[in-house]
This record gives C-alpha cells, sequence and structure tokens, in this order.
C-alpha cells in the first residue's frame, strides 16, 4: 500500500513539474519571397493593379509583391535612374522605347524564354513577340497595341453645323466656326501633337522619319512643314500650345478634338462621357481621306519585361505569367492598357462582353487601318519631341525663323542619330 | 430469508454511505479547483488585459511616429523645391511676363521639380499658380479632380501658420490621395500628393498583430487610410468613434473593444480590435483551465470511488455483521424473537394476496435431553431444528424465528394456493417436521428419543393480529401435547376454551 501511495504521489508530482516547467516561446513567422512590381499608370490602373496584386498574393501566400508606381510624369526619368542604379524592379512595365535605351544587345532585361515553363507564351504570335526582342533575345511581352488617335466631340461640331473632320484642312475650316466660342478644334499633350505632326510631315513629303534601320530619313525640309505646321494650327486658333493642353478643358468643352492614344481613351473620355458628352474615336487625318493611316504610327501600348537582376526569377514568372494570361487580371484590366494582345486574354474578354465602347472602338480603328505603320520607337525619345517643341516655341514667338528654327533643330538631332544616305 | 433480507438493506445503506461519501468528495474536488480555476482566470485576465492596453498604445505610438517620419520625409522632399530659385522667385500671374520667357522658364522649373522626386512615389509634384497654370509633376488625377479650382481649393490646405502649409484628403470624397501644400508666394502653392495606399508600409502592423485595424481619420473621422481599402472615404465605425470622441492620446479596453488613439498633425491613427479576438487566446485558456477542472473531477471521483471502497470495507463488514447479529440466533441461523415477532406483526399487517398460517413448535422432552445427552447435544438439537426448518420453509415468504429455548416459530405463506391446497400443504410440512425428528433422534438402544409438537393456526380465521395467531398455535401446540406429544394440531376455537379452562 505504502509503495502504491509512493508511486502516485511522485506521479503526480512529475506532472506538476512539467506543467509548471518554463519553455523558450518561439514566434512562427510566415516565410516570404518579396519580388517587386513597377509601373505607371491613372487612378483606375493603380486600383486594379493593386487589387490584382492581391489576388496573386492569395493565391501564392508564399509570395510578397511590393509594388512601386506612379503617374506617367517624370517616371520615365525615374526608370532610367533606376535601371542604371540597378534598382529597377523584378517585373517592369515598359515603355518600346526603352528596349533599344537599356537593351542595345538584348541583354538589358531577362530573357524571357529561359521561363517558358511558368510562362505561357502560346497566346502571342511570333510577329506580336518581335516587338520585344532585341538582337533576337525576348526581353519584353507586349501587352497591347497602340497608336494615337484622334477623338472628336461630336455634340460640339454638329451643335455647330460642322461634320466630322477627315483632313487637315478640315480642322482649319473648322476652327474658323469653333473658335468664335472660344473652342479649339484639336488639342493634345506634347508628345501626341509631335507625333500627328510626323504624320502630317510623312504624308506631305512621303517620306518616313526613320528608316527600317532606324536611321534619321527627315530633313530640314521635313521639320520645316512639322514647325509650319504647328504655328499654323496654334496661330489660327485650330488647338493650344501643347504647354496650354489642360484635361480639364475636355470636359469643360473648350477642346472639341483630342488627339490621345487609344490606351488613354478612358482616361481622358470616360468622364466626359459620363456628363452625357458625345465623343468618338474618327479615321486618322490626311490631305485626302482615302489615304487616312498613312503616316501614323502603332506601336506596343506598354510591354512587360523581367530584371536581369532578378534573384528571384521563378516567383517573377509566375506573377509575370498572372499578369499575361490569368481570367483573374483580364477581368479587372479588362481594355485600360488597350485591346490586349493575347489570344487567350481577348476570347476571355469577348465572352465576357468586355470588348466595347470607346477604347474598343479606336482599337478597331487602329488594327482595320491598312496604311498605319509599326513605330520605330526613337520616335518618342523625349529630347526629340521636347526640342522640337522649343523650335516651335521659338518660331511662335518671333525668337527665330522657321527656317532657323528647322535648321537648328535638325543640327541638334541628326548629331543624336544616325542619318540615312540620301 | 429475513435474515437474508436484512442483510441487502444493511449492505444497502452501506453503498449509500459510500456514494454519499464519493459525491461529497466529488464536490467538494470540484468547488476546490473551480474555485482557485475561477481566481486564476480573474488574475490572469486583469494582467494579460493591462499588458493588451499596454502593447496597442505602443503599437499605436509606433504607428503614429512612424506616419510622422513619413510625412516629415514628404515635407523635407517638398521643402527641396526651395532650392531652386526660379521655383519661388517665378510668378506666372505676373502680367509682364514675357510669354516666351515664361514658357522656358516654366520648363526649366518643371525639370527641376521632376529631378527632385524621381525615387518618390509621388503622384504630384508641381506648382501652382493662382491663375490655375501649373508647373512640374502634376497627375491627370490632380488635374481632373480640381479643374480650374485647383488653387483655390489648395489654398484651402494651408492651415498652419508658423510653416505655411498643411496636409489634407479627401477633396470631394475624393480619398485616394494625400496631399501637402506649402505656400511659395501670395500667387503660388507647391503640391505633392501620393497614393493613400503608400501608407501600407507606414502602417505595416507585425504579423502577429494582423487582426489589429489600423486606421487614419481626420477630425471629422472620415477613414483616410485603412487597410480594408474598401473602408478609405468611409466614416469611422460608429462603436471606434464613440471610444475615441474627443480623445487625442488614449487607450482603453472595454468588453467589445480595444481602442488606442494617438494625435498626428490634425489627424488621428485609431488601433483597434473587438475584445473577443484579442482574448481569444485568453478563452481557449479558461477552456482548458475548465477542462483541467474536469479532469480533476474525474480523476478525483475515481480515486474518491476507490478511496472509499477500500475505506468502507471493514466498515461494511462490520456493519453487516451487527445487523446479522441483532437480528438472528446464532446458534439455529434463523430471527431471534423480537425480530420474528417484529416481522411477522410486519406482514401480517401488510395486505398481500395470498394464504397464511402460523407454526408452534416445541421440542419434546428436550430438558430430558440437556440431563442426560449434555448440553452440547442439546445445542446440536436447536442447531437442527434451524436447518430442519429453513430446510422445508425454503421458500423467501416464510418467516422462522426462535421465540423460546425451545420453541420455534413459522409464518408461513403461500400466494398461489387455493385455500384447500394450503390447508393441505400447511398438514403436509407440520407432519414433514415431526418425521423429521422422528427419522434423527431416536436412540438405537432407544435410550432417548427427541421428537416435536406442533400447533397450527390459518390467519386470520383463527386469528387476525399476531398476538391472537400465536396464542391460537400456542392453544393447539398444548392440544398437541396433550394427545401424547409427537404430534401436530390445528386451532380450533375448542382448543382456546379447554386452554382457557385448563388456566
Amino acid at each position: 500500500m505504502i509503495k502504491r501511495l509512493i508511486a502516485a504521489v511522485t506521479a503526480a508530482a512529475m506532472l506538476l513539474l512539467t506543467a509548471c516547467s518554463s519553455s523558450t516561446v518561439v514566434l512562427p513567422k510566415t516565410e516570404q519571397t518579396v519580388i517587386t512590381l513597377s509601373w505607371w499608370g491613372n487612378d483606375s490602373r493603380n486600383e486594379y493593379t493593386l487589387a490584382a496584386v492581391k489576388k496573386f498574393e492569395q493565391m501564392h501566400p508564399g509570395i510578397k509583391v511590393k509594388c512601386s508606381y506612379s503617374e506617367w510624369s517624370g517616371y520615365e526619368s525615374r526608370s532610367r535612374v533606376q535601371m542604371i542604379s540597378g534598382t529597377e524592379a523584378d517585373v517592369m512595365q515598359i515603355n518600346v522605347g526603352w528596349l533599344p535605351q537599356y537593351s542595345f544587345d538584348g541583354k538589358g532585361y531577362y530573357d524571357i524564354e529561359q521561363l517558358a515553363g511558368t510562362v505561357d507564351l502560346s497566346s502571342f504570335s511570333g510577329q506580336l513577340l518581335e516587338y520585344g526582342r532585341r538582337n533576337g533575345i525576348l526581353n519584353a511581352i507586349p501587352i497591347a497595341m497602340n497608336a494615337e488617335t484622334v477623338y472628336i466631340n461630336r455634340g460640339i461640331y454638329s451643335s455647330h453645323g460642322l461634320d466630322i473632320p477627315k483632313t487637315w484642312d478640315d480642322f482649319f475650316e473648322a476652327a474658323k466656326v469653333l473658335s468664335k466660342d472660344g473652342i479649339y478644334a484639336l488639342s493634345g499633350a506634347e508628345k501626341s501633337i509631335w507625333l500627328m505632326l510626323i504624320a502630317y510631315a510623312e504624308q506631305k513629303s512621303g517620306k518616313k522619319i526613320f528608316n527600317e534601320k532606324s536611321q534619321l530619313c527627315f530633313g530640314e525640309e521635313e521639320f520645316r512643314m512639322m514647325i509650319e505646321l504647328y504655328c499654323r494650327l496654334v496661330n489660327e486658333n485650330v488647338m493650344p500650345k501643347v504647354e496650354d493642353f489642360k484635361r480639364y478643358n475636355i470636359d469643360n468643352q473648350v477642346y472639341a478634338g483630342v488627339v490621345a492614344w487609344v490606351s488613354d481613351a478612358l482616361n481622358y473620355f470616360k468622364g466626359p462621357m459620363d456628363k452625357g458628352m458625345d465623343i468618338i474615336p474618327v479615321d486618322y487625318p490626311a490631305f485626302s481621306p482615302e489615304n487616312s493611316g498613312e503616316g501614323w504610327y502603332a506601336k506596343p501600348a506598354t510591354l512587360y519585361a523581367v530584371s536581369k537582376n532578378t534573384e528571384h526569377p521563378t516567383e517573377a514568372a509566375m506573377l509575370l505569367e498572372f499578369m499575361l494570361n490569368s481570367d483573374e487580371w483580364a477581368d479587372l484590366q479588362g481594355v485600360e492598357k488597350g485591346i490586349p494582345v493575347s489570344t487567350k486574354v481577348r476570347e476571355h474578354l469577348e465572352s465576357t462582353g468586355v470588348l466595347k465602347g470607346i477604347q474598343y472602338d479606336a482599337s478597331q480603328i487602329m488594327e482595320k487601318n491598312t496604311r498605319i505603320s509599326a513605330m520605330d520607337s526613337k520616335i518618342e525619345n523625349s529630347d526629340m519631341f521636347g526640342n522640337f517643341t522649343s523650335s516651335c516655341d521659338q518660331v511662335l514667338f518671333g525668337k527665330a525663323s522657321l527656317e532657323q528654327a528647322a535648321a537648328d533643330y535638325y543640327s541638334l538631332i541628326s548629331q543624336l542619330y544616325r542619318v540615312a544616305e540620301s | 430469508m429475513r435474515r437474508i433480507r436484512k442483510r441487502k438493506q444493511s449492505e444497502r445503506k452501506v453503498m449509500l454511505f459510500r456514494i454519499a461519501i464519493i459525491l461529497g468528495f466529488i464536490i467538494l474536488i470540484t468547488a476546490a479547483i473551480t474555485t482557485v480555476s475561477r481566481l486564476t482566470i480573474r488574475k490572469s485576465d486583469e494582467v494579460l488585459s493591462e499588458k493588451v492596453v499596454s502593447l496597442t498604445a505602443s503599437l499605436n505610438v509606433q504607428m503614429e511616429l512612424n506616419l510622422n517620419s513619413y510625412l516629415s520625409r514628404m515635407e523635407t522632399i517638398a521643402t527641396l523645391a526651395f532650392a531652386e530659385e526660379d521655383a519661388y522667385k517665378y510668378d506666372a500671374t505676373n502680367p509682364s511676363n514675357d510669354e516666351y520667357e515664361s514658357i522656358n522658364r516654366e520648363k526649366k522649373i518643371t525639370e527641376k521639380l521632376n529631378s527632385l522626386c524621381i525615387m518618390e512615389n509621388f503622384v504630384d509634384y508641381g506648382i501652382v499658380y493662382r491663375n490655375n497654370r501649373t508647373v512640374g509633376k502634376v497627375s491627370n488625377a490632380t488635374a481632373s479632380t480640381f479643374g480650374d479650382r485647383i488653387f483655390r481649393e489648395l489654398s484651402t490646405i494651408v492651415t498652419r501658420q508658423r510653416t505655411n502649409d498643411g496636409w489634407a484628403a479627401g477633396f470631394e470624397g475624393d480619398f485616394k490621395r494625400i496631399y501637402y501644400v506649402k505656400k511659395v508666394h501670395e500667387n503660388a502653392l507647391l503640391f505633392i500628393s501620393f497614393y493613400v495606399s503608400e501608407l501600407d508600409n507606414v502602417f505595416d502592423n507585425p504579423e502577429n498583430m494582423d487582426a489589429m485595424e489600423i486606421r487614419l481619420v481626420n477630425k471629422d473621422h472620415d477613414i483616410i487610410y485603412s487597410k480594408d481599402s474598401e473602408e478609405i472615404g468611409q466614416k469611422l465605425p460608429e462603436p471606434i468613434a464613440e471610444r475615441v470622441k474627443d480623445k487625442i492620446s488614449s487607450s482603453a479596453l472595454d468588453d467589445e473593444y480595444l481602442v488606442s488613439v494617438n494625435q498626428c498633425n490634425d489627424w488621428l491613427v485609431v488601433c483597434s480590435i473587438p475584445t473577443r479576438l484579442i482574448l481569444v487566446e485568453k478563452n481557449d485558456l479558461t477552456t482548458y483551465f475548465y477542462l483541467i477542472t474536469g479532469v480533476a473531477a474525474v480523476l478525483a471521483a475515481v480515486v474518491g470511488f476507490i478511496l472509499t471502497l477500500w475505506l468502507t470495507r471493514p466498515i461494511k463488514k462490520i456493519v453487516v455483521d451487527l445487523a446479522d447479529e441483532a437480528t438472528t440466533d446464532k446458534l439455529t441461523g434463523v430471527l431471534n424473537k423480537r425480530s420474528f415477532e417484529e416481522a411477522a406483526k410486519q406482514k401480517l399487517a401488510s395486505e398481500a394476496d395470498e394464504h397464511r398460517a402460523m407454526l408452534l413448535l416445541d421440542l419434546d422432552n428436550f430438558k430430558g435431553v440437556n440431563d442426560t445427552l449434555g448440553h452440547a447435544m442439546g445445542d446440536k438439537v436447536l442447531e437442527d431444528t434451524g436447518a430442519i426448518l429453513m430446510k422445508s420453509f425454503s421458500s423467501e415468504n416464510d418467516l422462522l424465528g426462535r421465540v423460546g429455548g425451545d420453541e420455534f416459530c413459522v409464518l408461513l405463506s403461500s400466494p398461489d394456493k387455493t385455500e384447500e391446497q394450503f390447508m393441505t400443504y400447511l398438514e403436509y410440512k407440520c407432519s414433514e417436521i415431526c418425521s423429521a425428528y422422528r427419522d434423527n433422534y431416536v436412540g438405537k438402544d432407544g435410550s432417548y428419543k427427541i421428537s416435536a409438537s406442533i400447533g397450527a393456526a390459518v390467519f386470520p380465521k383463527d386469528g387476525s393480529t399476531y398476538s391472537e395467531l400465536f396464542s391460537a398455535c400456542d392453544a393447539a401446540l398444548y392440544h398437541s401435547k396433550n394427545r401424547g406429544r409427537d404430534n401436530y394440531s390445528l386451532y380450533e376455537p375448542s382448543m382456546a376454551e379447554s386452554e382457557a379452562k385448563k388456566q
């Protein structure tokens, strides 16, 4: 009996000691691979991208995506600093013009074909993928095609008894009527007007600004045409100076026409259209309507690239695949970046009835036009159009003659770009 | 039979006693453990609550410091614009400006401002003039939001007199961006903005505090920032708003919420969490405590049961033995006189549908046996008598008792016989007992002979009470004795008269 009692007491004591003994507290922490994603865009792009990233993170709890984003203004400089300093994001939205700038030999970005096990490229045609190749290496995947397009506030035009303009002269004629009410027949931001003026000069001269070897073909004469047209447009109140272009004047119905990217159609016009304005994309202006599209350029709206320095290529590829091919991302993105070029995404959007509205209509004008050309990315370089605007201002404000301004501009540009032999 | 019944009664009493002890033990142990547990839980609740409030207050202060640090950094970057002379000297509203010069100066300012804000996720970093002309990085979103009222609207954000600046969010219900505005001169304002989601990193609370809701609200309790982006622009939920009303720095825990608030500029950083969520571990602990209490009570019951069985076993034996001794004649094994009388009276008083009769047995010549064969033999005969009676009356319904030195009484009952069958049975039993003595107690040489005389009476015909029935038996026995012993007689009223005459 005593033995039993001793055994029982010992067992109880051991139990008590076990219960009371201290132990090291270890706080569990979820291990995550952190990758970065960068883009530029407006409010709506930021909102849906953040929402899509959250979905991606929910689907892949082991991956945390840090986002870096901003509006376009100043983004180009920021991207340059990041690329040069090696602080670029793992997955990036890039502009087509950055490919030659940062990946002259195709080694500036990750070779996406190395990620083909994760990224499905089958829904992109070889022709489209060419836009993202440098030196045969697939550096980026295009999301949608884009082109500067002319949008007309049909309500303003018709209320002034004007037809939809189709030629350059139509705009000058319309301005004679509209300017009486302080309305501009046309307007646009600096780059949009630059590209429109190139179209004019190409139509008039029959020359391409760059040839297929990326050599500058325009000379003083062609740039003179462009400056001349710009000054005429401003002086005859067809459009405001590019420095004076204000988005809110679309809402205020000060601008009856706007030159803007296909991908900006919703961004620019959704608000005014929601207020009841009748705004439509129209054919590209030309000297005669049958030549519409000549001199105008299409390019990938934006592309996705992966950093050559990424430490997590697999995770970056998973995110890229989600952004390129998933229904979840497609549903959130819709046609905000333009009409997606991925056949898979396009089929999905068609089935869900998303492919409609002003942005879709603008993209249809671009896709159906047979005269529109593939853009040489150099055309978008800011030093080209920034200096061009300065030259225009010199003429506008009497600081230089038309010929002198064109000569000075050509002199500057011909030093920066290879010039084609005449 | 009666003895067995008595024994069972005693055992039952002991069992009840045991159950009472076990239940008492369980109740006592459970009450003790529960009391200790509740006191422990209450104390731990107090300590836990204090710690949680303290931790939350610390978290809130950390969040407020993070926000302050972030906003200060933004202000510093904004102020860098004053390093560009044109940025603070140029006035786009000056009517004497040369337009061409203005364009170039504005381009220069824009380039400078763009380079200053390059590495931050600014939406805007620009200067707006009283004529609503802007330079620098000015987003389409801001242009759309403010339109041609941009200077006027941004002017209202400058609320701090000392530094001529201010912060704001929620212009016309648009809480997507947060604006910082600083006066450059009478006709110019420097403004920056960033997306509210930039504060994700500022308010990135630890993983283990994931359930904590962290919000930034303005003085009207409009939510400027929340991890749940759907909430941004909404009013602070009423239960939280009530708890932070008129407070700029406090932390409190009540039954529903733990709320901590701290002021940063004109805004409030509000951390809150439903009490049930933070005390979920405590609730688990309480459940654990009560589980332990339950297990301890069960263990106590088992231990108590075993101990009680162990401790009460000798008591049970003593009680049963004492009960036996109190009711049983030790020599013969049948009930003693008192117990028999008590049991017989009880049985006769009951209204069972059965035939009953009493037999009174007296040993003939018993004194002679004692005298000639000794007391040992006498005791042997008495002992055998008990055995004979128990063998003959084995039914549980029958009561057997020793009512005198050599006198035994039987109360016979039969629920399943007719009256005629019962009388036959009665006589058969009387005869059987007499025969039992004749067969066993006659010496081979005729040196001794022990016999039994029996008087029997039927209830209630011959007596409706114990004493009446016993008297009838006694009269019948007397009659048997007079008839020469070693026989039995069934009572008849004439026997009573005869006995009366004799007396």
